[in-house]
């Protein structure tokens, strides 16, 4: 689009937009409402298919559609408010539409927040001229355990196949036939699977396509929509928890357009039923002499803490999640560190604040000439919306390249670099790399790390703000405090517990630390805490509480403890923000941070976090060489391990290896291989990858039987019994 | 990789490097392999292809020539289209119907035929138009019907 | 007026298929010529011949290449319409069968003119004799060294009509389902993988050949001055004659029907001619007395179409005319925009209670007005091609309609010609296994 303003005249009201902009968005420009169905532009190019914008253009013809014109300077447009030949082609649009539509909005989820019942209720006609059969088709069918298909209610508007084709690229959902008989489907009956398949049940302006999960739990006007982020992955999409009676019944995005255009990953919209887990904590327990845990009241298990807190003074280790708001990372550092002088702690990453230099909104992507992609963890399984942006990237010409040395590199003005895997130093190779390519202060470039926490950032910011001693190395642990479900899955940190004395956990599910904590304490989700959280781009958000959580949550018992010894935490966010914001985030109230929170610097961010990098070379593997990346799935952890509906998202045991490096071995998709390295091996499916680069072969973690690094891979001369 | 495979890579090479002008003649060539467009028929071509089953599926059902349920092993099109209609193509299917003992649409029971009544075939002038395995008859009547469906290999 | 091939000519005598057959009556000759000339003579010397689109609408086709972006940076293609399905239109497959050298010959004029070096020809799948035949030519020619840098490529569609209309066409030949695009952009813009294209019909790039021959000057004295050359018309329907005949525009109907054609056979009567192929509006007997080309039939309120004029005899109901009609456009629309995909059944179920006798008058207004709710609200001109004859039908033989409605049925009782009316039982309604339509 250029800069040159053009004139156009809607209804007779002038305005001014820039040259080839939409005549829908000029209209609104003007204050006018184009009606549109099949028009969406974060699809692409319109496709003109559902004829509901229906305009005259003077000195043409024909009625045009709104959404395929752009503004051309003297442009006069007339919508259905002052031309009557449009309003007659709205209106018979709108009764094509209606004509197959069956009349069953009372029991239909979509009803009360239906685009076609808005436009049918404000231009619609009070009768039905269709006497005849309509068409009938099976309804609803599943096309996912997530994703239901009324296809009855589908007006063919094809926003969803061109999502599925054009925005995440899956290509899976389809429309098949032509004519009358058109219908949108799967390929056979296969679910329609992907990191990013609810979002057509959002793009589906009628209730064709619904989440299964929602189906009959609530109306509209029962539901309040709380603004939110997603807490789980590093990007912090923007969401709305739907709430009605006290609990999230669906989740919903919330464009925020620099962080995700309005496109959330199934585990962000579909995980939330984790709250309802059957093994969810509501009471604190209690290890009883050798018999296990026992339930306890929250003033009995505070009593516990405080002995066993007092007990290990200056002996304590803190193991974060990175799943912490900012505010119960200060809090719990406040409490251990202030009050207990203990400063020992594993932070779940290291991140380096030498990224600060090259930090873009993540929607700078899309605008790129090149995108790097270094590491070898597949980008959508650690920061699922950051696929899409670099996906766009492509479609609009970037070149996508995994070495920094392609010559496009060294051509290319808009230069973005991601690392996305273990390996990269928290950042600090990726930003010495962007130093090397010269990438500060130029225009468009800049570098991400996609970390493995969604807060890890944060968490480290505050762990370190809230005190300036620094500790000794603790030898025996007294206490093990193990903070949040990520930690406590954690096989390293279960060896530790070993070593402890006591362990305290905070965790959502009895059944993570049932076996090796002395003193479990109910823990809260994403959803039910008020606080901040800092994602992959460095920008503070927002977390507000959708929900109450069942029992006391974090930042009131911690209040409560720090008290026992002293130590003043406020039990509010509002409170500890003002805080650690004093010391890292500039001032910054909460209240400012805003529901669209901007990606703000912070200069007086204390360097800390770039503790020490470990140093933790990638291995490379020599010619010929396989390395195995054993990588951490999207649709894996505690959440997602507890909603059933996505359980068929999880990845299959198979090993995905590049073309050449199967060419090699004469490997064939299906074929089964052994991978093996030090005398232990695994055998599994192959899938060949032409998109994976020689010398790589990924594997699930869950699937890699503790296998990594150099890997020996042949075909398997006997294939295992199932 | 499997010949089908090559062919289609040929095919490819024809037209410009990343589009997907080969899905139509490739689907054709799957379909002579396989006599129609099975579920695995569908997979291999996507796979020559690079795309996804789904998308190979969606072209297909697009089509009328290409068959997304099993055919007989010729297959006689009878144009029914207005000009074959005003001179009578609606006796020739009947004839056909009655020589082969099933219905437009059907297919007989030993496999061998499929019996469909087409749109236009662009042969309008030398009504009414029969194509047997694609290649045109022209100015059938009832009474060429027999001879006709004799003349298929294996014919009823 | 006698028969006038100049797209034809020469075909009776020699197998014009043979290239050593087309050279000898001096085929080719026209690609030097046009060699020789900039791509900008060429382009001025085709605008001077007015060479009208023979695909339908009629644009002519210098100044479609004048409109070619052919400063882009990128490729251009120049791509064949020989999807050929009107119903009634059957002389494109004449033209590839007996003439493909010509149409070759075209092709690398025109590639000239638009400097590209890709042409497409998208030939409709069923005509396998004829791709057979033109994809012999094409490796013959090329094998001859005629090509120079052009490539030429034939490809086949695989049954869909609708993929004759240019968008749609572009579509299929990408590789997808033939679905009409927006316009703007229009093809010169944005055409085959987004680059600046060409689209002609076979006949019109067939036609180019002789306009170097006779040179633009000669050529624009055929004809008539609106509308220069001949086109060959099919003639279906029931005719005593029916055929192509190369005929120059402006030809009365008249003529051609009752003359070349052999007027009506079995000794009926006319009962009305739908000139352009089925899609356009149909003429009563005292309507033919009209001159064929563009502008003649345009004044008379229906369109020169496909040159493919469809003769109806007396004994044809028009209900069920109309609703065979409608049964196909039904069947032949693509589904993507929702006048045409929903209108088109609703107009087969109208017409189809009209027939069985169970409609009344104010069924035939909705009929008109759920045509008028398609027309000038479409994607693509397929859904107006299924309102055009029907509400030609419906005001020009209205006695009929109400016939329907007050008989409570067809007043043919079992008589018409159309009797039955047959249509193709598939209607790609294919379910994925475990569904099922419930149609
Ligand atoms: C539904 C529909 C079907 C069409 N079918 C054909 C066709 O089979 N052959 C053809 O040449 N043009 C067809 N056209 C016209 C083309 O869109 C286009 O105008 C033509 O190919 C341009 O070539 P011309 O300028 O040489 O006529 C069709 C148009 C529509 C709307
Ligand atoms: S008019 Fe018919 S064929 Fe044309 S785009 Fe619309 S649905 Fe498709
Ligand atoms: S919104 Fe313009 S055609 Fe659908």
């Amino acid at each position: 689009m250029s800069t040159e303003l053009v004139r156009v005249t809607i209804d007779e009201r002038d305005v001014h937009v820039p040259k080839g902009t939409g005549i829908v968005e000029t209209a609104l420009a003007a204050g006018v409402e184009i009606p549109v169905f099949c028009y969406e532009p974060r699809l692409g190019a319109p496709v003109g298919a559902c004829r509901m914008c229906l305009v005259e253009v003077e000195g043409m013809p024909k009625l045009q559609t709104g959404c395929t014109l752009t503004a051309q300077d003297g442009m006069v447009v007339k919508t259905a408010r002052t031309s009557e030949r449009a309003a007659q082609g709205q209106n018979g649009t709108l009764e094509f539409i209606l004509v197959n539509h069956p009349l069953d909005c009372p029991v239909c989820d979509k009803g009360g927040e239906c685009p076609l019942q808005d436009l049918t209720f404000r231009y619609g006609p009070g009768n039905t001229r269709m006497s005849f059969e309509k068409l009938t088709f099976e309804k609803p069918i599943p096309i996912s355990p997530t994703i239901s298909l009324d296809r009855e209610r589908c007006i063919l508007c094809y926003r969803c196949t061109r999502f599925s084709e054009d925005v995440s690229e899956d290509g899976q959902l389809v429309a098949a036939n032509r004519g009358a008989m058109s219908v949108i489907t799967t390929f056979e009956d296969l679910p329609y699977t992907g990191a990013f398949t609810g979002n057509v049940t959002e793009l589906c302006p009628v209730g064709a396509l619904l989440p299964t999960q929602y189906r009959f739990e609530g109306r509209p006007w029962e539901i309040v929509d709380v603004p939110t982020v997603c807490g789980l992955c590093p990007v912090g999409c923007n969401i709305n928890a739907t709430v009605r009676e006290g609990k999230v019944k669906r989740i919903l995005s919330r464009n925020h357009p620099e962080i995700d255009e309005g496109w959330i990953c199934d585990k962000g919209r579909f995980a939330y039923t984790h709250l309802f887990a059957e093994d969810r904590l509501t009471q604190p327990l209690q290890r009883v002499r050798r018999h296990g845990l026992e339930q306890v009241s929250w003033e009995q298990a505070l009593d516990e803490a405080e002995r066993l807190l007092r007990a290990a003074r200056g002996r304590i280790v803190t193991v974060l999640s990175g799943s912490e708001t900012v505010e119960q990372a200060y809090a719990l550092g406040r409490l251990l560190r202030v009050a207990l002088d203990s400063h020992q702690a594993m932070l779940p990453e290291e991140i380096s604040g030498a990224l600060d230099a090259y930090r873009l909104p993540l929607s700078a992507i899309r605008d790129a000439d090149v995108v790097v992609v270094l590491g070898d963890v597949p980008v959508v399984e650690r920061a699922p919306v950051v696929d899409l942006w670099i996906k766009s990237a492509r479609r609009a010409g970037a070149k996508l390249v995994h070495d920094a040395d392609d010559p496009a590199v060294a051509e290319a003005e808009r230069i973005v670099l991601v690392w996305s895997g273990p390996g990269g130093r928290g950042g600090a190779t990726i930003a010495q790399l962007a130093e090397k390519l010269g990438l500060a202060g130029r225009e468009g470039c800049g570098a991400f790390y996609l970390p493995g926490t969604p807060n890890g950032r944060g968490v480290a910011d505050a762990w370190a703000a809230c005190c300036d001693e620094e500790g000794e190395a603790v030898e025996p642990i007294g206490l093990l405090v193990v903070s949040g479900d990520e930690a406590a899955a954690d096989e390293n940190v279960r060896a530790l517990a070993e070593q402890a004395e006591a362990t305290i956990v905070l965790s959502m599910y009895g059944g993570l630390a049932a076996g090796w904590a002395d003193l479990i304490l109910p823990g809260t989700s994403y959803l039910e805490r008020d606080g901040t959280f800092v994602n992959l781009e460095g920008r503070l958000q927002r977390l507000r509480r959708t929900v109450e959580p069942p029992g006391l949550d974090e930042l009131e018992w911690i209040s409560q403890l720090a008290a026992r010894f002293d130590v003043d935490v406020a039990p509010y966010a509002a409170a500890v923000f003002a805080e650690v914001s004093e010391r890292v985030y500039g001032g910054l109230s909460f209240g400012e941070v805003g529901e669209r929170a901007p990606l703000r610097g912070y200069p007086d961010a204390p360097e800390h976090v770039g503790r020490e990098a470990l140093p933790e070379p990638a291995q490379k593997a020599r010619k010929g060489e396989i390395r195995l990346v054993a990588y951490k799935p999207l649709f894996s952890g505690a959440a997602v391990e507890r909603v059933a509906e996505l359980q068929f998202q999880r990845p299959q045991p198979e090993l995905e290896i590049s073309a050449g490096d199967a060419r090699r071995r004469k490997i064939a998709t299906g074929d089964h291989v052994t991978v093996g390295s030090n005398g232990s091996a695994i055998t599994l499916p192959a899938r060949v990858n032409r998109h994976l680069r020689d010398g790589i072969a990924r594997v699930a973690l869950e699937h890699a039987n503790g296998l990594g690094g150099v890997v020996e891979i042949a075909k398997a001369e006997e294939v295992p019994s199932a | 990789m499997s010949r089908f495979h090559d062919e289609v890579q040929a095919i490819r090479a024809r037209y410009p490097e990343g589009s997907r002008s080969a899905a139509l003649p490739a689907l054709r060539l799957a379909q002579e392999k396989h006599g129609w467009l099975s579920r695995q028929a569908i997979e291999e071509t996507a796979e020559a292809l690079d795309v996804t089953p789904a998308f190979c599926y969606s072209v297909a059902t697009f089509y009328d020539m290409l068959h997304l349920e099993p055919v007989g092993k010729h297959t006689i099109d009878v144009c029914t289209n207005l000009p074959c209609a005003l001179c009578g193509a609606q006796r020739v299917i009947e004839a056909f119907e009655s020589e082969l003992g099933i219905h437009a649409g059907e297919t007989t029971e030993d496999g061998e035929i499929t019996l469909r009544a087409v749109e236009c075939l662009g042969g309008c002038g030398y009504a009414t138009v029969v194509a047997v395995d694609d290649r045109y008859h022209h100015s059938v009547r009832a009474e060429t019907v027999p001879e006709i469906v004799g003349g298929i290999d294996g014919g009823t | 007026m006698a028969e006038h091939k100049v797209l034809l000519a020469g075909a009776d005598e020699h197998d014009l298929t043979q290239l050593a057959e087309y050279r000898a009556i001096g085929g080719y000759a026209g690609v030097a010529k046009a060699r020789a000339m900039t791509p900008d003579a060429l382009i001025a010397e085709l605008e001077k011949a007015v060479l009208r689109g023979r695909g339908g609408a009629g644009f002519p086709m210098g100044r479609k290449a004048s409109l070619i972006d052919r400063k882009s940076a990128k490729p251009k293609y120049l791509v064949v319409n020989a999807d050929e399905s009107e119903p009634g239109a059957f002389k494109d497959r004449e033209v590839m069968g007996k003439v493909p050298h010509r149409l070759i010959e075209g092709c690398l004029i025109a590639a000239h003119a638009i400097e590209s070096r890709d042409v497409f020809i998208y030939i409709r799948g069923e005509y396998l004799t004829e791709y057979e035949i033109l994809s012999g030519a094409v490796e013959e020619a090329r094998a001859a060294g005629i090509f120079g840098d052009v490539e030429i490529t034939v490809h086949r569609g695989a049954g869909a009509y609708i993929c004759g209309e240019e968008t749609a066409l572009l579509e299929s030949l990408e590789g997808k389902r033939g679905q009409p695009r927006p316009r703007p952009p229009f093809p010169p813009i944005q055409g085959l993988y987004y680059a600046p294209t060409q689209i002609n019909n076979v006949c019109t790039i067939a036609t180019v050949p002789v306009i170097l021959e006779m040179g633009a000057e000669e050529f624009a004295k055929t004809g008539v001055p609106s509308s220069p050359g001949t086109a060959i018309f099919s003639v279906s329907g029931n005719v005593a004659r029916p055929g192509n005949y190369e005929l120059e525009l402006g030809t009365p109907m008249r003529e051609l029907i009752f003359e070349h054609a052999g007027g009506i056979a079995d000794g009926r009567e006319l009962k009305a001619v739908i000139p352009g192929g089925s899609s356009v509006p149909a003429l009563t007997p005292d309507e033919i007395d009209v001159r064929l080309d563009y502008d003649s039939l345009g004044a008379i309120g229906t369109f020169f179409g496909a040159a493919s004029l469809i003769v109806v005899d007396d004994r044809c109901c028009m209900v069920q005319l109309a609703l065979r009609s409608t049964k196909f456009y039904m069947h032949e629309s693509c589904g993507k925009c929702t006048p045409c995909r929903v209108g088109t059944r609703w107009m087969v179920q109208i017409l189809e209670s009209i027939e069985n006798g169970t409609a009344t008058h104010a069924d035939l207004e909705l009929l008109d007005s759920v045509g008028d709710n398609i027309l000038g609200k479409v994607l693509c001109a397929l859904g107006e091609f299924a309102v055009y004859p029907v509400h030609s039908y419906l005001h020009k033989w209205r006695e009929e309609f109400v016939a329907h409605v007050e008989h409570g049925g067809c007043p043919f009782a079992g008589s018409s010609s159309l009797e039955g009316i047959f249509a193709p039982s598939d209607q790609h309604a294919h379910t994925p296994a475990g569904e099922e339509a419930l149609v």
